[in-house]
Order: structure tokens, then sequence, then C-alpha cells
């Protein structure tokens, strides 16, 4: 199950690729979620979603000792020293991957939030604050509607608490389409990675989708916000990838506060009451319910 | 210089001795331990609003409702899930 591969589809044909994409990427979750229901029928949902999690990250682990051993055996095998000399090079960022990687596995053994739930924590926030009026559950992904400072919003977050980043783009696509377009604003959230030197946890507001999936998910919500011209606003928490994977930092915890201001902010800034504003908590859900 | 070792020779020796003198001194000398992290949960009384931090428990979310307040009998909620350095953490002192 480990060896299990996605093949990416042909780029220099660029016509309905994004369709493509999707039916790839939606292909491989559903492939590897039978797999796992195959193997342990009687674990629960939410279990499930932790193994499906930690499986692709020991995937990720059985690549990279993979690449390294077949340059190493090359290396060896042809004589070649500059071929092991560069390989010793990058070991020190190799190993630095791997145990990362090597750490992501305990809060996804275990369902601890990781630092890529701030999208959904900040929205989490948002939900505890207003009037709920409706929940439902569209494609993994939870629709949540509520009355927040006089303004109708939905909330929109992959369904937790389990391993899930559901599908926000296609969801919310979806959602624009049966409001036809009656939406005063669009807000997404999400955790960025940061440049060197930058904070953990500092916030960055601006214009667009923060989303970053490879591609059908971000393109849906543009699509979308496009088409009925629609606001679009990102905002960002800043961490690294090792935050990012690992079980969320306190900096990044308090940082979700300040991003629920900010989004608060936002909304009473650039709309008027009873408007319509649709928000979107992006990132794995794990150890967030809603 | 005919006989003995020349200036080149001399300084090429001083410079390999440098090195490794220096390659020792990086080898045994302390690096910095690395960060160890620990993930606590706090609960909040949905009531009172009275705070606590615990140890975490595997199978927890935020929002679960785990315990009664101590203070007013209300029920405490894990209001987050995060990660700590260890030395970090505040340990009950003596008064």
């Amino acid at each position: 199950m480990i060896d299990f591969f996605t093949i990416e589809p042909v780029e220099i044909e660029p016509t309905d690729i994004i369709k493509r994409l999707d039916h790839l990427v939606r292909t491989t979750d559903e492939s590897v979620k039978r797999m796992v229901d195959a193997t342990i029928p009687h674990v629960g949902k939410y279990e499930k979603t932790l193994i499906e999690s930690s499986l692709s990250i020991v995937g990720a682990l059985n690549t990279i000792y993979k690449i390294v051993r077949h340059y190493l055996l090359t290396g060896e095998r042809e004589n070649n020293w500059i071929l092991i000399m560069q390989l010793q090079f990058q070991m020190p960022m190799i190993m630095k991957l791997v145990n990362t990687y090597h750490e992501a596995l305990d809060a996804f053994s275990t369902g601890k939030p990781i630092g890529d739930a701030a999208g959904p924590l900040t929205v989490h926030r948002l939900i505890e604050n207003g009037q709920v009026v409706s929940r439902r559950v569209v494609d993994e992904t939870s629709i949540i509607e509520l009355y927040y400072k006089d303004r109708r919003v939905f909330v929109i977050k992959a369904e937790g608490p389990g391993s899930n980043v559901g599908h926000p783009g296609a969801v919310l696509n979806k959602l624009v389409e049966d409001l036809k377009g009656s939406v005063d604003l669009i807000i997404t959230i999400d955790a960025a990675l940061k440049l060197e030197g930058e904070e953990t946890g500092s916030l960055a507001e601006g214009v667009g989708a923060a989303i970053g999936d490879p591609g059908p998910e971000k393109i849906a919500i543009e699509r979308a916000a496009s088409k009925y011209n629609i606001p679009l606003r990102a905002l960002v928490v800043k961490m690294d990838l090792r935050e990012a994977i690992t079980v969320m930092r306190k900096e990044i915890f308090e940082a979700c506060y300040k991003a629920f201001k900010y989004v608060d902010k936002i909304i009473e800034e650039e709309t008027m009451p009873k408007a319509t504003v649709i928000v979107a908590g992006i990132g794995n859900t794990m150890g967030v319910p809603g | 210089m005919a006989d003995g070792i020349d200036a080149y020779s001399l300084f090429l020796i001083v410079a390999i001795i440098l090195l490794i003198a220096y390659l020792l001194m990086d080898t045994f000398t302390k690096k910095p331990k690395k960060k160890e992290y620990i993930t606590r949960e706090l609960l909040k009384c949905v009531k009172c609003g009275f705070t606590v931090e615990k140890e975490f428990e595997p199978g927890d979310f935020i929002g679960l409702v785990k315990d009664k307040c101590p203070k007013c009998g209300g029920d405490l909620r894990v209001e987050g899930i995060y990660s700590v350095e260890k030395e970090k953490i505040l340990k009950p002192g003596k008064p």
C-alpha cells in the first residue's frame, strides 16, 4: 500500500487538465480509502482517516528511502564518486525532511491538530461566536450557515475532527451557484509557508484564493468569484513546513484568535449588514470538529 | 632552501594541522540541544471561563466536553490542543 502512486495528467495538452487532475486526485483518495476499508473493516471512520494520512506519510518516507538508495547503489556500482558526493552534500536537507515527516507521524497517529489546521480552527472560532442556523456535509466538507453581526455567513471547512481536507473549492463553487451568485464577499483562510526570518504565527492579508491544493480546488474558487464578480480576500497564517505538518505550536494556536479578529474586521469593513459572506477555512481539520 | 623544509611545505603542514584542530574542535564542541515539545490541551469552563492546561490524551479534540469545572461545576471543554517547549511549561512551585 505504501508503494501506491498517482501518474500526473498530460501537461502538453492543457484542454480539460483541471478536470483530469481532479478526477485523478479523487480516484487516488477513493482507492486509498477502499484499501484501508478492506484491510481494517471494523475500525471507526475517525480512526480510518488517521490511518489513511499516516499511510501517505509512510509512503513519502519510503519514496525518499528508495531514491537515496538508488543513487547510492548506482554511484557505488558505476564507481561514480561525484554522484555519491552530491548525495552526501544533500543528506542534511534530506534528513531534515525525513525527520519532519517522522515527527508528523506522532500527530497523525493520535489525532492532534497540526499547524495546517489554522484555517479550520479560525473558522471554528467564527462558528462558536455566531448564531448557527444549519449544518450539512457535502463531499466530506461541512457547510455551516450562521448569523454573525447581522450578516448571513456560510462557513466552509473540511468535515472534522478526523484527518480530512475535504473539497472546499468544489463545495464553495456549488454554494455560490446555489445562491445564484448573490454573495458579497468570499474570504479564504489558510496556513502558508513562511520565509526564513518571518515569525511563526504572523498574519498576512491579501487578495485571491488562499489554498495550496494541486489546482482543482483553487481554480473552482477563482472561477466562482470571477463569474459573479465577488471580492475574494485571503488571510494566511505563516509557519514553516515542520510546523505545518506537526502538532500545532502554541504560537499558531494563539494566531488563530488573531486571525478570527481579522476576519471579523474584514467582514465589518467590507460588507454592510444583511450581506452574505462565505468564509472558507482551508487545511487539514484533524482535531477540529464541525 | 635546498635542504630541510621549504616555506611552501611548512605553510601546508601548518594549514593541515590547523584544519585537523578545527575539525576535532567542531566534532567535540557541544551542539545546541534539539528543542523538545510536548502536547498540552487547554480546558475552559463554558460557564465561568475558568481555564486549566493539562496533558493531551489520545482521542481528545477541540470542543470535546471533558470534565466538570472545579469552581462552578459547569462543563470543561477542550478549547485548544497545542505543543509547547518542555522547558517552558509552568510547574506548580513551592509558595
